[in-house]
């Protein structure tokens, strides 16, 4: 039987997990979640599932967020974390896996605050205005502002740790 | 002529806007260069963002099959089930009350008027029919009476007979009800997650957790609690055809701590209190009176304590050390003979 879940699954959890990724920085752990998120969506039925997983794999973030600072996981912090928000950084032997390109947007995505890198992730998930509005209680009129604030810091932070390459147009 | 502002765009280029902001935006367009330019900027910008977030994926992977997950869930859910059950047994202990629940109106049906209406205590005559629940199958488990506290000398002499469960046994009193006089509580009730009904009848099996009105409903407004207590969950297991549904009322005191009332059926509350009892060898009350629960068999001394009318049962557990149960116990009886 295929349901409005199953297809959800099919078009969305590559996203989630991603989403879930670049806050727990971990492939693996990002993957049990991801999928945890949708048992819990098929236990509960959500009525706007879409949106219900991301707010949801949100939750779980940050839920694994204190986690890992209550066991003092190994944490490497990134510098200068703006707000004194816990942010999960990459364990050592992980940042060694990841190029140097991997850690320099890692990094300049951790100057953001919180509620920024929030709603940046979440348009980068593919949620829409009114979604990302539903989810963070901003107003949809907001979410623009507060997009056009965030990938302004993100590509200036990144750029300043970057300044030989920092100008010229977007790797792909 | 305005020119749009930064946001405007970013939420244009994001196809967050309505139609109509839509077609302004591009009639503005249309004729503003410098608008042009900055449209193109943060189309740039946004690529750019986009570009850099792409590195941070993790490794391309195989989702697990949906299936997997629908079985997860299916399991997860009864899993659930099975932890509201649990939850309200683990580290109970448990006690019989007979608060008012044997009030004369149950020998007498024409008794309960004057109960609902606040009638005086229940007849010593009512409370020597209390007897010692014995279930044959769970005979180390068996639930035993202790009397409660406060008893009057006439009381304190009632010969407790052992008796087996007849559930037909007093079948026009199977409807008894816990004194309905008291006012509604004030409702506390936690969110109420309603699995689809079932006629499944097993004690550890299918509860379901209703809504104070939803479970008066099914108990034919007839459901035990203390008054005076906010009311934390109602659950419910339904009874098979013409039989009672068996009820579990969570109240807290002002300490925190959960008490639960639970009636119906003797035997499937005997069941219920001996399967607890199994799983918390820790002595029960049983031991904290024994003078005046003399009667007590000594294999029953770490067994469980419930009160029999007829074919139904009323038992009251709690996560309390013995010593405040029997208090509590003691002011309750006080509280519900008063009334």
């Amino acid at each position: 039987m295929t349901d409005e879940l199953e297809q959800l699954y099919q078009t969305t959890y590559t996203a989630v997990v991603r989403f879930l990724y670049r806050k727990v920085w971990d492939a693996e752990r990002a993957e049990d979640l991801a999928q945890e998120v949708f048992v819990r969506a098929l236990a509960h039925r959500p009525e706007k599932p879409r949106a219900w997983v991301f707010a949801v794999a949100a939750n779980l973030a940050r839920d694994e967020a204190r986690a890992a600072v209550r066991r003092k996981r190994h944490l490497t912090l990134l510098k200068a974390d703006p707000v004194a928000q816990p942010t999960v950084a990459p364990a050592a032997d992980t940042l060694v896996e990841h190029d140097e390109r991997v850690a320099s947007v890692q990094e300049a995505l951790s100057t953001l605050t919180p509620r920024d890198r929030e709603i940046l992730l979440l348009w980068d998930a593919g949620l829409s205005y009114p979604e990302i509005a539903g989810q963070t209680g901003l107003a949809v009129g907001a979410v623009g502002t507060t997009l056009a604030r965030a990938r302004r810091r993100l590509v200036e932070a990144h750029d300043r740790q970057n300044p030989s390459k920092g100008t010229h147009a977007a790797h792909s | 002529m305005r020119h749009i502002p930064e946001d405007e765009l970013h939420a244009y280029l994001d196809q967050g806007l309505s139609r109509s902001q839509c077609v302004e935006i591009e009639s503005h367009l249309a004729a503003c260069a410098s608008c042009q330019a900055a449209r193109d900027g943060i189309a740039a910008l946004r690529d750019r963002t986009t570009a850099l977030l792409a590195r941070l994926a993790p490794p391309r992977s195989f989702p697990t099959p949906f299936e997997t997950l629908r079985r997860r869930a299916d399991i997860e859910v009864s899993a659930r089930r099975r932890r509201i059950h649990l939850a309200a047994w683990v580290a109970s202990i448990v006690a019989a009350v007979a608060f008012g629940w044997t009030a004369s109106h149950l020998t007498n049906p024409a008794g309960s008027a004057r109960v609902a209406s606040g009638a005086p205590a229940p007849t010593p005559a009512a409370v020597s029919r209390q007897a010692v629940v014995k279930d044959s199958r769970t005979p180390t488990a068996t639930p035993a009476i202790l009397r409660p506290m406060r008893t009057d000398s006439t009381r304190a002499r009632t010969p407790r007979r052992p008796t087996r469960v007849a559930r037909r046994a007093t079948a026009e009193t199977s409807t008894v009800s816990i004194p309905t006089v008291m006012a509604a509580p004030e409702l506390e009730l936690s969110s109420v997650e309603i699995p689809p009904p079932t006629g499944e009848f097993e004690l550890d099996g299918m509860w379901r957790t209703m809504s104070w009105v939803g479970a008066q409903a099914e108990a034919g407004e007839k459901l035990p609690y203390i008054d005076g207590l906010p009311i934390v969950q109602v659950q419910v297991q339904a009874g098979e055809q013409g039989k009672q549904p068996l009820m579990v009322v969570a109240q807290q005191l002002s300490s925190g701590e959960v008490i639960r009332t639970i009636e119906g059926p003797a035997q499937d509350v005997s069941q219920l209190l001996a399967r607890r009892t199994m799983s918390d060898p820790v002595p029960t009350v049983s031991s904290v009176d024994s003078s005046r629960s003399s009667p007590v068999s000594p294999e029953r001394i770490d067994g469980s304590m419930a009160m029999q009318r007829g074919d139904r049962m009323i038992a009251i557990t709690g996560a309390l050390p013995p010593d405040s149960l029997l208090a509590m116990i003691r002011r309750l009886n006080a509280e519900m003979r008063s009334k």
